[in-house]
């Protein structure tokens, strides 16, 4: 389970005397229980990323707590990191190395044995559909082809927690086809899943929970239907809008 | 200590696959040896056949038959001095000092007059100084054989102007001589160890960042201070190989470029690389850790380049300063990286005797530095500004 209770966090912004701080996120809080694919849904620049920075341990939160399994992402980020799998706005690979040895690196790193790897990284490029990819080196790959490999990293552990920033973004159908079977596999084994986005598609068709995120506020939280309920529309986009919209702006500071 | 080792294989094998900064690394270690060599011993050796022959060149030698005389009993070789010798001497093709003598050089010497005869050269050349004074020296022999005979037939004893009587005693060892040209040598292999691994440096850090792969690489569970160990090791490493196959190298040409002078000039033997190789091994760790690092503040491969280009310029520099200090060998000399290690190669060059506290304490500076920028690389993997600003 990931708990997110009242988190804020702000940047310096400029040089000099007209530096400033902006906040990127205000008050955030939601829970993303197991077993479940829980969505940030809000426009750019919402503080969805942010929040899943957090989260991942590389940023400090300003106020607030946030726990994934329990554990406090500040007091012990080696632990949340060892149970937790993110897929981060970053996707960056070794294009030197091939997709094989780019997912056995991180298998090192967290300590898996390789044989416990070797057998994974051929059960996750079953579901990916990457096996063919396997054996090359990643440069000349494409957006999907990427994704797959990183997503693949960044399961290796079989980690319980999977934190994912617009996994969707510049993928192709089939890739997001494959994306999404994955995902609910992984749910229907009792995960938990948490994954910022701002395609409203993607959010019916998979998500159990949706926190709608604006001005770097959590603004509204439930399901799709719920929130169409909520706000009184019929379709999640018009909910999405009005919902998002209603939201007090974050005052500049 | 696992994820040590698990990014230094990782590293070890990008760095490998990097073909074109293997290239380049392996052109620079391999030619600087034969280029460093060939531009030396090009350097000594001419000017030491010249001085040998005695070659002086003389302007309008038909006013003097007395001076050419008195050369040719000396022998000394008389050239004739080009048309245009004074355009030469500017330009460097002529490096001898050219001798003018005046119109009425020989009616001014039978009248026992005292001729003034000028001597042409350009100081600016410096590989001209020695042929310079050997002319000095011969017209200096032909003024005391003249003023000799001009007493003689006074019935003055000679020994009347000879007040005192000078005896050079030159201190410098034998190998000392060329050590001026000498530092070239240390220096090439300094540089090497400086810029050797720079290409690797830069790919491990700044190249993280480039690639956006230094985020998820620091959401595993692994402390900084692994990543950042195991990255070094790889630079250090490839650094290493570099300075040894350049000395290698220097080892190959100084076989094949016989040149007697330049063996006179210095030693380097089988303990001067031994001495190169401890010298130049812990530098090239330090070195390592100092480019990685400054590496580390650049967003992409670009930016990293211009932040160590003035490390390496600012290591270069002050390497050679001692060169142009006039007391040699002080001990803040070793306690300055760069500065410590060409001291201390000169010095093994010259074939002077090395203490051990020559090379302990620029290995201890270095290990100090060393450590010094593997905690600061390590704090800076968790500054938000650095993990999170990609170019």
């Amino acid at each position: 389970m990931i708990e997110v209770v009242q988190i804020a966090k702000s940047f310096e912004s400029g040089a000099g005397r007209r530096r400033v701080r902006v906040p990127a996120v205000v008050d955030v809080s939601f829970t993303a229980p197991d077993g479940a694919i829980t969505a940030l849904l809000g426009p750019n620049g919402a503080g969805k990323t942010t929040t899943l920075r957090i989260l991942a341990t590389l940023m400090r939160p300003e106020a607030g707590q946030a726990r994934i399994g329990g554990i406090d992402v500040t007091h012990d980020p080696q632990a949340v990191r060892a149970a937790t799998g993110v897929l981060s706005d970053a996707r960056g690979l070794y294009v030197r190395l091939t997709a094989r040895e780019n997912i056995v690196y991180y298998a090192r790193l967290r300590g898996v044995p390789s044989a416990v790897a070797a057998r994974r990284i051929g059960e996750l490029a079953e579901l990916l559909d990457m096996s063919a990819l396997l054996d090359r080196r990643v440069d000349g790959f494409s957006t999907g082809e990427r994704m797959k490999v990183a997503l693949a990293r960044a399961l290796i552990h079989d980690p319980h927690h999977l934190i994912l920033d617009e996994p969707t973004n510049g993928l192709d159908v089939m890739s997001t086809r494959a994306l999404r079977r994955l995902l609910l596999q992984l749910r229907d084994a009792g995960k938990c899943l948490l994954f910022s986005t701002h395609i409203m598609q993607e959010v019916e068709a998979l998500c159990d929970e949706i926190v709608i995120v604006a001005h770097g506020r959590s603004v509204a939280r439930g399901s799709a239907a719920a929130l169409r309920a909520q706000s009184g529309c019929a379709t999640l986009e018009d909910a999405f809008v009005s919902l998002a919209l209603a939201a007090p702006h974050a005052e500049h500071a | 200590m696992t994820a040590a080792w698990a990014v230094f294989a990782k590293e070890l094998t990008d760095a490998l696959r990097d073909r074109r900064a293997l290239a380049i690394a392996l052109a620079m270690a391999l030619l600087s040896g034969p280029v460093v060599f060939a531009l030396v011993s090009n350097l000594v050796s001419g000017i030491e056949e010249r001085v040998q022959k005695r070659e002086i060149v003389l302007a309008a030698q038909e006013r003097a038959p007395t001076l050419v005389n008195f050369l040719q009993r000396a022998g000394a070789t008389v050239v004739a001095a080009p048309a245009d010798w004074a355009e030469q001497l500017r330009s460097g093709r002529l490096q001898n000092a050219v001798v003018v003598p005046p119109e009425d050089f020989e009616a001014k010497l039978a009248r026992g007059e005292t001729v003034t005869v000028e001597v042409a050269f350009d100081e600016s050349h410096d590989r001209a100084q020695p042929l310079v004074s050997a002319a000095l020296r011969t017209l200096q022999a032909f003024n005391r054989e003249l003023g000799t005979q001009r007493l003689l037939a006074r019935g003055v004893s000679p020994r009347v102007l000879a007040a005192i009587e000078v005896d050079e005693r030159n201190l410098a060892a034998a190998q000392a001589r060329g050590a001026r040209l000498l530092f070239i040598v240390p220096w090439a292999a300094l540089i090497v160890a400086i810029v050797g691994a720079l290409a690797v440096a830069i790919d491990v850090s700044a190249g993280e960042r480039e690639r956006g792969s230094l985020e998820p690489l620091l959401m595993n569970p692994v402390p900084a201070w692994a990543i950042v160990l195991g990255k070094w090791a790889v630079v250090m490493l490839y650094s290493v190989a570099i300075v040894l196959l350049t000395l290698a190298g220097f080892l190959v040409s100084i076989r094949l470029i016989t040149s007697e002078t330049l063996a006179a000039l210095m030693q380097l033997g089988a303990r001067e690389l031994w001495l190169f190789c401890a010298v130049l091994i812990p530098f090239a760790a330090l070195m390592a850790a100092v480019n990685m690092l400054a590496a580390t503040f650049g967003r992409t491969h670009k930016e990293a380049q211009t932040y160590v280009s003035y490390i390496a310029m600012a290591a270069q520099f002050s390497a050679v300063v001692p060169i142009f200090l006039t007391v040699r060998d002080t001990t803040w000399q070793l306690l300055v990286p760069s500065v410590a290690q060409l001291t201390v190669l000169m010095k093994a060059l010259r074939g002077e005797p090395l203490s051990v506290f020559d090379l302990l304490l620029p290995a201890a500076v270095c290990a100090t530095g060393l450590l010094a920028c593997l905690y600061a690389q390590a704090r800076l993997l968790t500054r938000e500004s650095i993990v999170f600003s990609r170019g």
